[in-house]
């Protein structure tokens, strides 16, 4: 299969809530690669709007917060219907690489997966990461395992890549940060391909006070709870 | 009777009559209501049955009967409403969702 595709055909959906400080790095990166760009922000205090002007890109907006899960699939069902080809979820806080959006596409690409998640763990060290913070992200990978009996490399990386039957597919109906876990029970539950790949993270001072605490793997864990009893 | 059970009485009166007047729910709604109601008030001015009921079911005394009803019937509440605010929450989900993909702009 050819590995040409036309840029403009992959979304990178990014969910933004109270980013106004860094949103326009974040999608300006994306934008100079050539890739269409849907802003979702989540409800933020003050819009991000005026940070994305001269900025080609579709801005969506939540008119009141509802948690990253549901701001990802407003984005994604967005480009779906915009005839995606391949669709990207793209965390807003500036943690992620642009460059790495084509390493999470080649595996869908080559047809060698559906769907791409991509992991701080599996080349080098992260830059800057405090100990508690992967302490939490060990909890979390924990809450994956018991939930879906999957073992990943990461748990929470924000960074993903969808083909067009995954996205089909996806139905995020944990609107908080429960959304990674309910991502791996879906990928689980319909038999998708998938691979982990290496992408780099920032640890800026801004993403570190954005990121997990140990508190919301407490909350995704009984979030997790929670649905599967009530559905 | 007692100024505990004058009270009590009086507070049962006054939700059944506040539930009709405000609700004015379905007659099955109605006839359950009043069964609760009548049975609360009968219990009120006689406590010591709900002692002999108690003994049947191998507790002690009627009060920690009653406490420990109470007890599984706001479990059952909490539980009924967990569930009405996830679906309440779901369908709020799917109208700002609408909104905000009709409404999307597309910057340049």
């Amino acid at each position: 299969m050819s590995t040409t595709f036309n840029h403009k055909e992959i979304f990178v959906v990014v969910p933004a809530f109270n980013e106004q400080t860094v949103i326009r790095d974040v999608v300006s990166e994306i934008v100079a690669i050539g890739y269409t760009v849907v802003v979702v922000d989540d409800g933020s205090k003050t819009s991000p709007a005026p940070y994305l002007k001269d900025l080609p890109c579709y801005f969506l907006q939540h008119e009141i917060n509802l948690g990253q899960g549901a701001a990802l699939q407003t984005g994604i069902e967005f480009a779906r219907e915009h005839n995606a080809r391949y669709i990207i979820t793209f965390d807003g806080d500036g943690q992620h690489n642009a460059n790495d959006i084509e390493k999470l596409l080649t595996p869908l690409q080559t047809n060698e997966a559906d769907f791409t998640l991509g992991s701080r763990f599996l080349k080098g060290a992260a830059q800057n990461m405090t100990g508690a913070r992967k302490q939490t992200l060990q909890i979390a990978k924990l809450i994956n395992y018991i939930f879906t009996g999957m073992r990943l490399t990461d748990a929470y990386n924000g960074m993903r890549a969808l083909n067009p039957k995954a996205a089909a597919l996806v139905k995020i109906s944990e609107n908080g940060m429960a959304h990674a876990t309910e991502l791996l029970t879906f990928i689980k539950k319909n038999k998708l391909r998938f691979q982990e790949v290496p992408v780099n993270i920032r640890y800026t001072e801004y993403s570190k006070n954005k990121g997990l605490t140990v508190w919301n793997g407490f909350r995704i864990f009984f979030d997790i709870l929670l649905n599967k009893i009530f559905g | 009777m007692s100024g505990i059970q004058l009270l009590l009485i009086g507070g049962v009166a006054a939700i059944f009559i506040y539930y009709i007047a405000r609700f004015r729910n379905a007659l099955a709604d109605l006839i359950i209501l009043g069964i609760f109601s009548a049975a609360a008030i009968f219990f009120i001015i006689y406590p010591d049955e709900t002692t002999v009921i108690a003994n049947k079911l191998g507790v002690q005394r009627g009060a920690d009967l009653l406490f420990y009803i109470c007890i599984l019937f706001f479990i059952f509440i909490i539980v009924k409403l967990y569930a009405r605010i996830r679906r309440l929450e779901t369908k709020l989900t799917e109208i700002i969702r609408q909104r905000a993909k009709d409404e999307a702009k597309k910057t340049e």
